[in-house]
């Protein structure tokens, strides 16, 4: 099934340490945490998105019956509406470093939402006893890097988690792979999973020679790395350095480059401010159009002529 | 009364009129919503063992 749907189907093996031999190293300790997260009692048993599963029913690794439960299963899955999107980015040496991305196109509310990050290494040649027969094991778990609380709950917002990891020497460095999760703890429910192997990993998104892990903004070109603030984000991305937030952008949008665009949508944002009275940080220095003591309709009148090219 | 009543008549024909506009919004601001919303990926985590 992996091979049927390279795209939106990913898995991870977990080797129960009871059924392991003792020369393989494909048990971990963090088998005990994710089985008892699922209240797994023995094996086999696998969890579809973390909430249908299938118990037993194919000893030896002979699932090949189940191939009918397993599709009706990713069938009913796959496809569904999620708020997330996941990019996985970094740097693979001895010493792999990743950029875990979480984006978002709708609200959800961020409530028990959390990101696991794991490794796990893919097409390992092995023998198993239990079917007296060799098998290509797929995506054997080799860790469980994190597991980190998700911040953002609306629509085009996005959070990243960054960190490191060794390459253990005996790891197939072409084969492993960051699987990174957004799951409910409460429901068990996955929202969202992304697989990239470490080789596929984009070490510098933005292509500016900076490398994902050292660049002060990610993902917009900016390879003399200013930072007006000095406040480590930098200015091509950071909306309180008054490059950006400058007078009349009250909405702090830019256009591809980076550079501020002033427009019927700033007014629009003046005259919320004016009804709620509500502000955000980098909102407050600019808010004043006409440079009084006030801010009030005649800053919207201002800055309504100012984009119409008046002159007061 | 009668110009309470004409009062009530306009509020209700014009009410009718925008209804189908508003939804028409709605449909609208679904759409585009559901057109850029992501796809679910599936990930199945197998328990098993080699013995």
């Amino acid at each position: 099934m992996l091979d049927a749907y390279p795209e939106t189907l990913v898995a991870i093996e977990w080797h129960n340490s009871g059924f392991t031999p003792s020369n393989s190293d494909f048990d971990i300790p963090e088998y005990s945490s994710r089985a008892s997260m699922y209240g797994v009692g023995g094996i086999p048993q696998t969890q579809w998105n973390g909430v249908q599963e299938t118990v037993g029913g194919y000893a030896n690794g002979n699932w090949q019956a189940f191939i009918g439960t397993f599709t009706a299963l990713y069938n009913s899955m796959v496809g569904e509406e999620t708020p997330y999107e996941i990019s996985i980015n970094g740097y693979a040496g001895s010493e792999v470093s990743y950029d875990v991305t979480i984006s978002m196109d709708s609200d959800m509310s961020n409530s028990n939402q959390k990101v696991d990050i794991f490794v796990v290494e893919d097409n390992i040649w092995s023998y198993w006893t239990g079917a007296s027969q060799y098998h290509n094991a797929r995506n054997v778990a080799r860790d469980w890097l994190s597991t980190e609380d998700l911040a953002i709950s609306s629509a085009d917002e996005s959070e990243t988690f960054s960190g490191t990891f060794d390459m253990d020497e005996d790891w197939n460095a072409d084969s492993v792979k960051i699987i990174a999760i957004v799951q409910n703890y409460a429901s068990k429910q996955v929202y969202q999973v992304t697989a990239v192997n470490i080789n596929d990993m984009n070490p510098d998104i933005d292509d500016d020679g900076i490398l994902n892990g050292e660049d002060n903004c990610i993902d917009i070109y900016n390879p003399g790395q200013e930072d007006y603030d000095n406040d480590l984000i930098g200015d091509v991305c950071d909306p309180c350095d008054n490059l950006v937030y400058i007078l009349g952008n009250i909405n702090g949008d830019t256009d591809d480059t980076g550079a501020p665009v002033i427009n019927i949508m700033d007014v629009l944002s003046l005259v919320d401010y004016l009804i709620s009275n509500e502000s955000y940080e980098c909102q407050d220095p600019i808010l004043n159009i006409n440079g009084d003591e006030f801010v009030n309709v005649v800053d919207v009148i201002a800055l309504v002529q100012s984009i119409l090219g008046g002159n007061s | 009364m009668k110009k309470l009543f004409i009062a009530i008549s306009l509020t209700l024909s014009f009410g009718q009129k925008l209804e189908p506009i508003d939804v028409a919004i709605q449909d609208l601001e679904t759409i585009i919503q559901t057109a850029s919303r992501a796809d679910q990926r599936v990930i199945v985590e197998d328990f098993t063992g080699l013995l």
